[in-house]
C-alpha cells in the first residue's frame, strides 16, 4: 500500500535530484546528455567525481556576494515575519474586537495577490518616484531615500509576501490554546505579559518553528521578489541561478547553486524536524 | 473567532477570483477555435511581447485565414528565456532523426542552429519569395536561415531636455559622464538593447579581425581582450540611473516614459511602436550613433532538419515573405522588411529610403553572447 506513493517521489523528485547531483559533479553522460549538449564552461570527470564546479562558483566573487545577501536577507525577514506574525496573532487572540479582525483580515490579503504584481508594485512604491518618497518631498523632506531596487526593497518585497502564512499559522496555533488555561491564569493573580510568557508561548512553540522554517526555504528558494525588485548585484540565489542557467548557458554552474540552497535548507529542515520531534516526545510524557 | 477568519479569507478569495475569471475568459475561445483542422505547424518564437503580437494577432490569423486546414501554433518565449533549453531540444532531436516538436523557429538561437548544422538549408526549400530575398544574407548563416525581417538598436533622447543627440560613441560616453542618473541600459542577460550598447562599447576598443571571429564563431581565447572594454563600462556605474541596471528592455522604455532618463539605447521596432501607441510620448526621438554603430541585423526563421509537414510550414514562410506580410511586419512592428525594397509599395520603398536589413552591424555568435553576458554580470555592476 506504500509502494506507490514511494514509487512516485523515488521517480519524479529522486531520479531527477540524483541526476543534477551526478551533473554537478561532472558526470555528463547519460540523463545529463541533452543538457550539456549546449553547456558552455563545463566541468567533466572522466573516471570518478570532480569537485571543480563547486570550488569555481565558490571561489567567484559575485556569486559569494550572492550567497552572502542571501543569507542575511532570509534571517531579517524570517525575524520580521515571525515577531510580526506574533503580533497580530496575539493582538487578535486577546482582543476579539471589530479593529482586531479587520487588522487580521488585511494582514493575509497579500495570499491573493500574485507575487509578480506584488513585487513590481512594491518596487514602485518604495522607487526614486514612489509614493513615499513623493509624499516625503511634498512635506518638505527632499533626503528620503529611494530603496526601489535594494536589497531593502527586498527584505521588505518578501516581508509582504510571507506575513499572511504566518498570521495564519500563528492564529490558529494561539486559538488552540484553551481560554480555561488564560483565565486560570489570570484568576491566580498573573499579569497579561506573564499569561503570554508562561502560557501562550511554550504553547505556540511548533506553529512558530513553522512559521520560521517555511518563510527561510520560502526566501532561499525565492526568484521572482528579487528579479523584480533587487539590484543588479549582489542579488539573491534565485535571479543569479537562472542566468547562469538560460543567459550564461552555464546548467552545470546554476545546479551548483541550486545544491547550496538546497543545503541551506536542509539545516532549516533539519530544526523543523527536530522541533516536532521534541513536541511529540514531551507530548508523549505529559500524558 | 476562528470562522470568523475563514470567512473573511472566503470573501477575499472570490473577489480575486472573479477578477482573474474576468480577465481569463477574453482568450478562453480563441484556443479551441481551430480544433476541427487536420495540419499543425509548431512555431517557436522568442523575443519581447512585440514579436509575440506579430506573429498571434497578425502574421497567424492572416496565414490561416488564406490556407484553412493549416493550424499555426504558437510557442513564445519572453525574452527568450527558453532559447537555450529549446536549442538542446532541437539539437537532441535532430541528431536521434526524431521531431523535435518545433517545426519552424524564430528567435536568436536560428543562426546557431543554422551553423551547427541542424537546419534544412534554404536550397530544399519550397517557398518561390525565398529566391527573392537578397541572398548575400544568408551566407552568415551558411545558407540554413531564413531572414524575414530586420530590426537594430537605436538611441532614443528626450529631445525636450537634450537638443543636440551625439553623433558617435565617443560623444555619447562623454554625455553620459555630463549628466549622471539621466541615461541607463538593461542588463544584458535580459535584453537585447542593454546587450547591444555593452558589446558596441567593448567592440570600440578592439580591432575588426576579433569582432569579426566573434560574430561568426566562438574563439574564447580572444575573450580576454573585452577587459578593457569592461573597465570603461564599469566607470559609468555611477553615472547611470540609480545606479542599477533595469530588467529587460520594457523597463528601459518605461523609464524613459517617465521622464526619469533622458538617454538610452532601445530597439527600434519596439520603440517605434510605442510612440505610436503613445506608450512613449512623441517628445522622444530615435537616432544612430557611428563608430560604431549599435549592433542589429536581421531576425532569422529556421527549420529544424527533422520539422514535420515541411511542405506547408514552407507555404507559410512563403506568406511571412510575401508583400503583403512585410508591409504588415513595418506598418505594425515598426520593423524593417527582409524583401527587397523594388518588390515593396511606393509609400515603403520611400520610407525605407536610407537604411535596409543587410547593412545594420552584425552582433557576436550565440555562445560568445553567452559568455559576454557572464562576463559583464561579473564586472560591471
Amino acid at each position: 500500500m506504500v509502494l506507490p506513493p514511494v514509487g512516485v517521489i523515488a521517480v519524479f523528485i529522486g531520479f531527477p535530484v540524483g541526476a543534477a547531483i551526478a551533473y554537478t559533479l561532472g558526470k555528463t553522460g547519460g540523463p545529463n546528455s541533452v543538457m550539456s549538449l549546449l553547456a558552455q564552461h563545463e566541468h567533466v570527470a572522466k573516471h570518478g567525481v570532480t569537485t571543480a564546479p563547486y570550488r569555481e562558483m565558490l571561489s567567484n566573487p559575485s556569486v559569494r556576494e550572492d550567497l552572502w545577501s542571501t543569507v542575511w536577507v532570509t534571517i531579517v525577514t524570517v525575524v520580521v515575519v515571525v515577531l510580526v506574525s506574533w503580533g497580530i496573532a496575539l493582538y487578535l487572540r486577546l482582543n476579539d474586537t471589530w479593529l482586531a479582525r479587520t487588522v487580521s483580515g488585511l494582514s493575509v490579503v497579500p495570499l491573493f495577490i500574485p507575487v509578480v504584481i506584488a513585487s513590481y508594485s512594491i518596487a514602485i512604491f518604495w522607487g526614486p518616484d514612489g509614493f513615499l518618497r513623493s509624499v516625503a518631498y511634498h512635506l518638505g523632506y527632499h533626503g528620503f531615500p529611494s530603496l526601489g531596487f535594494t536589497l531593502t526593497c527586498v527584505v521588505l518585497a518578501e516581508i509582504w509576501v510571507n506575513i499572511p502564512f504566518g498570521v495564519l499559522m500563528m492564529s490558529s496555533g494561539l486559538n488552540s490554546v484553551p481560554n480555561a488555561l488564560i483565565e486560570a491564569g489570570r484568576d491566580s493573580g498573573a499579569s497579561m505579559p506573564r499569561v503570554v510568557r508562561s502560557i501562550l508561548l511554550p504553547m505556540n512553540v511548533i506553529p512558530t518553528v513553522i512559521v520560521a522554517t517555511f518563510t527561510g526555504i520560502y526566501v532561499l528558494g525565492s526568484f521572482t521578489v528579487p528579479y523584480l525588485t533587487g539590484p543588479t548585484q549582489p542579488n539573491l540565489l534565485g535571479p543569479t541561478m537562472s542566468n547562469f542557467f538560460t543567459a550564461f548557458s552555464q546548467p552545470q554552474q546554476a545546479e551548483v547553486l541550486a545544491m547550496i540552497v538546497f543545503v541551506l535548507a536542509l539545516a532549516l529542515g533539519t530544526a523543523y524536524v527536530w522541533a516536532n520531534i521534541r513536541a511529540s516526545k514531551r507530548a508523549g510524557a505529559t500524558s | 473567532m476562528k470562522r470568523k477568519l475563514f470567512a473573511m479569507l472566503g470573501i477575499a478569495m472570490v473577489v480575486v477570483a472573479a477578477a482573474f475569471a474576468a480577465a481569463l475568459t477574453g482568450s478562453s475561445d480563441a484556443a479551441t477555435h481551430h480544433a476541427a483542422k487536420s495540419v499543425t505547424i509548431n512555431l517557436y518564437a522568442s523575443g519581447d511581447v512585440n514579436v509575440q503580437s506579430l506573429w498571434q494577432d497578425h502574421l497567424i490569423p492572416g496565414f490561416e485565414k488564406a490556407n484553412p486546414g493549416i493550424k499555426v501554433n504558437l510557442i513564445f518565449s519572453e525574452h527568450g528565456t527558453n532559447d537555450t533549453a529549446t536549442l538542446a531540444r532541437i539539437g537532441a532531436a535532430v541528431k536521434q532523426r526524431k521531431w523535435p516538436g518545433i517545426d519552424l523557429v524564430d528567435g536568436g538561437l536560428v543562426t546557431t542552429l543554422a551553423t551547427d548544422g541542424l537546419n534544412q538549408p534554404v536550397t530544399k526549400a519550397s517557398a518561390p519569395n525565398i529566391k527573392l530575398l537578397d541572398q548575400t544574407l544568408l551566407t552568415s548563416v551558411k545558407g540554413a536561415a531564413i531572414p524575414y525581417r530586420g530590426s537594430s538598436v537605436v538611441l532614443a533622447y528626450d529631445s525636450t531636455n537634450v537638443a543636440n543627440p551625439p553623433k558617435t560613441l565617443s560623444a555619447l560616453l562623454a554625455w553620459i559622464k555630463a549628466h549622471p542618473g539621466k541615461f541607463t541600459y538593461n542588463t544584458p542577460a535580459s535584453g537585447g538593447s542593454g546587450y547591444s550598447f555593452a558589446e558596441t562599447v567593448v567592440d570600440s576598443l578592439l580591432p575588426q579581425s576579433v569582432i569579426t571571429q566573434m560574430d561568426q564563431g566562438y574563439p574564447q581565447q580572444l575573450e580576454s581582450q573585452w577587459k578593457q572594454g569592461f573597465d570603461l563600462l564599469h566607470s559609468l556605474n555611477s553615472s547611470v540611473y540609480q545606479g542599477v541596471y533595469p530588467t529587460g528592455n520594457q523597463a528601459v522604455l518605461d523609464l524613459l516614459a517617465k521622464g526619469q532618463i533622458w538617454m538610452a539605447p532601445v530597439w527600434s521596432d519596439q520603440s517605434l511602436t510605442a510612440l505610436k501607441n503613445g506608450q512613449l510620448p512623441k517628445t522622444i526621438k530615435l537616432t544612430q550613433i557611428s563608430n560604431p554603430s549599435f549592433t542589429g541585423g536581421a531576425a532569422y526563421l529556421g527549420v529544424p532538419k527533422t520539422a514535420k509537414n515541411k511542405a506547408d510550414v514552407y507555404k507559410f514562410v512563403n506568406y511571412v515573405l510575401s508583400p503583403a506580410a512585410q508591409t504588415q511586419i513595418i506598418n505594425i512592428m515598426s520593423g524593417f522588411p527582409a524583401l527587397p525594397l523594388k518588390y515593396l509599395p511606393k509609400a515603403i520603398q520611400n520610407q525605407f529610403a536610407d537604411v535596409s536589413a543587410n547593412t545594420l552591424r552584425p552582433t557576436y555568435s550565440q555562445k560568445t553572447q553567452s559568455d559576454f553576458k557572464a562576463a559583464w554580470q561579473q564586472q560591471v555592476p
